[in-house]
């Protein structure tokens, strides 16, 4: 694998209907890591992934996404630059109406050229990744919702993503399920070579998984942080980073 | 806490030689009873509570909004935990802008930006829908067609029995009181040409419009309205795939073909609902046919064919359009759902007086 960037920010402004949440967002993501963007409640995390994942529009900057820049993109482009990201989002969003398999079978169904049996036999393959090929038949309002995370992963893995984009994969789950999550995180990196960005509140988490980290300084409205996620412990860190990350550490 | 327990809770104000206000706090506070009012001059207060019984969460509240725009409260000799409990919510408030009282100007200006973006998001997805219709002709769209073919059950097919319903009545309506009317002229024979004429060119399309709003708008609109709530519509766009494509152009192409053969079903249910009213009175059922199809003109049949074109695409435009601008929570999907019956049904009338101009225009 090449260390091409993956994921470029320059002073990038996000927010929502008009008003600026977050900006002078700058870093580069190489290949085969793992970002996690930390901050506080409201800090416009989930804001900025959508942004980086080309699901909305930056308010200024430039944010490339595998090598193209997504304001300047058509939408042609674009389709094809999301064909090659996954979204898991922080609700999950299953199709409702669709039986898990019907769920993950969707997007392979509109763009792989394959007989219906393969695609049967991926979509079964993936929910098996994450452990739910047993409840393949049932409806996303027969599972818990630790399970729809993980099918919701199953489905951003549908068409073997280059980078996968997590909105609190672990939030609401118990630690025991948080920690099988890390532990599929680092799997599925390993074995598909994909870059990940999580967003996410819990630090244990983030220390155990990412290479790199994005601290959200709700305050000031701006990137208060970037590096690796340890050396946020390190009492020279930025200081709100610092708090977040040592407080946290301690409950 | 002091050991005086003066009754009601109360506040007297003090002003100073020097501008600044002193304010005594005395009485037991209780969120139970009601606190007293004071109206404050100048930007510099102290607060004293030599005369203070107990308190609740009241005096804490009191004290915070009453003095939070105060340049420089001094709470110096109240007591360590009432601070504490007027400190904790001031450190906690992020902005302390008093939001400034709207006057008429305000509200105008507020309401015509609203509006006028209102109007904007809908002229933004009739160009959305165009542009995905075009690339749906040209095959460049990607469309559910299972979706297309299941829709095409539930608006077409599902709707038989209301259609049929509401056209026979519409019928029988049309007869009873135009034979009260024709009678006295003598010439109750006409009641068939006038039930088959305002069947065929008006009233089959717009009963089978209205139903249309009624049954499949709204069903439209809280299908996607409770999908964007979801976030169902971001996970297909997270995929490439453009929701207006998949989800809302399959929905228009199934109501905008079903609705014209839905209109033709009224329309001869509606004339059959007409035979009963008149041949249980004055007319034979050979008389009545016969009038009907003398009566019925292809152009006439035309007019009601192209309407309900027009009506069919009209109520799945709403449907889908106030579904894909539904606020995200329980009660947008249910505004969504009656705005759009409402949206649909308005357009239909207009449009069906706007058709009634232009066909007269071109004497059609």
């Amino acid at each position: 694998m090449s260390a091409a960037p993956v994921l470029q920010c320059e002073g990038l402004t996000v927010g929502h209907t008009g008003q600026p949440v977050m900006s002078g967002i700058d870093f580069t993501l190489v290949a085969e890591k793992i970002l996690a963007i930390v901050g506080p409640s409201g800090c416009g995390k989930s804001t900025l992934m959508r942004v980086l994942g080309g699901l909305d529009e930056p308010m200024a900057g430039r944010s490339v996404l595998l090598g193209l820049d997504l304001a300047q993109a058509s939408i042609t482009e674009r389709e094809l630059i999301l064909r090659r990201s996954g979204f898991l989002f922080q609700g999950a969003a299953l199709f409702s109406s669709l039986t898990l398999r019907e769920n993950i079978e969707l997007p392979m169904r509109e763009f792989l050229p394959v007989p219906d049996r393969e695609i049967r036999d991926l979509a079964e393959y993936k929910l098996a990744l994450v452990g739910l090929a047993d409840a393949m038949d049932k409806l996303p309002s027969e599972i818990s919702g630790g399970m729809a995370k993980r099918a919701g992963i199953a489905r951003a893995l549908a068409l073997d993503p280059a980078v996968l984009f997590l909105d609190e994969p672990s939030a609401g789950l118990d630690p025991v399920t948080s920690g099988k999550l890390d532990e599929l995180i680092l799997k599925l990196r390993e074995a598909f070579g994909a870059s990940i960005v999580i967003v996410s509140h819990e630090v244990p988490s983030i220390l155990r998984t990412a290479d790199f980290c994005v601290y959200l300084d709700s305050d000031t409205g701006r990137m208060g942080a970037y590096g690796p996620p340890h050396s946020f412990l390190q009492p020279d860190a930025h200081a709100k980073a610092h708090a977040f990350f040592s407080r946290a550490k301690l409950s | 806490m002091s050991q005086i327990p003066a009754d009601a809770p109360s506040a007297q104000t003090e002003v100073l030689a020097d501008g600044s206000a002193i304010v005594h706090l005395a009485g037991n506070w209780s969120i139970r009873v009601p606190l007293p009012t004071i109206v404050l001059k100048g930007d510099r207060v102290k607060l004293l509570s030599t005369d203070l019984g107990t308190f609740d969460s009241s005096l804490p509240a009191w004290i915070y909004t009453h003095f939070k725009h105060v340049r420089q409260c001094d709470m110096e000799a109240l007591s360590p935990r009432l601070r504490a409990l007027v400190e904790m919510a001031e450190k906690a408030t992020v902005s302390s802008e008093r939001p400034t009282p709207s006057n008429l100007l305000e509200n105008v200006g507020t309401w015509s930006l609203a509006s006028a973006s209102s109007w904007g998001r809908a002229f933004d997805h009739i160009g959305q829908t165009a542009v995905s219709l075009a690339r749906t002709m040209t095959g460049r769209a990607r469309v559910n067609w299972s979706d297309f073919s299941l829709q095409l059950q539930t608006v077409g097919v599902d709707a038989l029995p209301i259609v049929a319903l509401l056209g026979f009545l519409t019928g029988l309506i049309m007869a009873y009181v135009g034979l009260i009317q024709l009678r006295q002229v003598g010439a109750t024979v006409y009641v068939a040409n006038l039930v088959a004429l305002a069947m065929t060119r008006e009233m089959g399309a717009l009963m089978t419009g209205v139903i249309a709003c009624g049954r499949t708008s709204t069903a439209f609109a809280s299908q996607l309205g409770s999908m964007n709530v979801s976030q169902e519509t971001d996970a297909l766009r997270s995929f490439g795939i453009n929701p207006v494509e998949y989800l809302a152009i399959p929905r228009m192409l199934a109501v905008t073909l079903m609705v014209p053969l839905l209109a033709i079903f009224a329309t001869f249910v509606g004339i059959f609902g007409g035979m009963i009213v008149a041949c249980a009175g004055d007319l034979s059922i050979e008389q009545y046919l016969t009038q009907a199809i003398i009566a019925i003109k292809f152009k006439s049949f035309l007019v009601g064919f192209i309407k309900s074109i027009a009506f069919g695409f009209i109520a799945a435009w709403a449907g889908c359009y106030r579904g894909a601008v539904a606020q995200r929570s329980a009660l947008g999907v249910g505004d969504a759902a009656t705005s759009a019956a409402v949206l649909g049904i308005t357009l239909i009338v207009v449009a069906d007086a706007l058709f009634a101009v232009i066909f007269n225009l071109y004497n059609f």
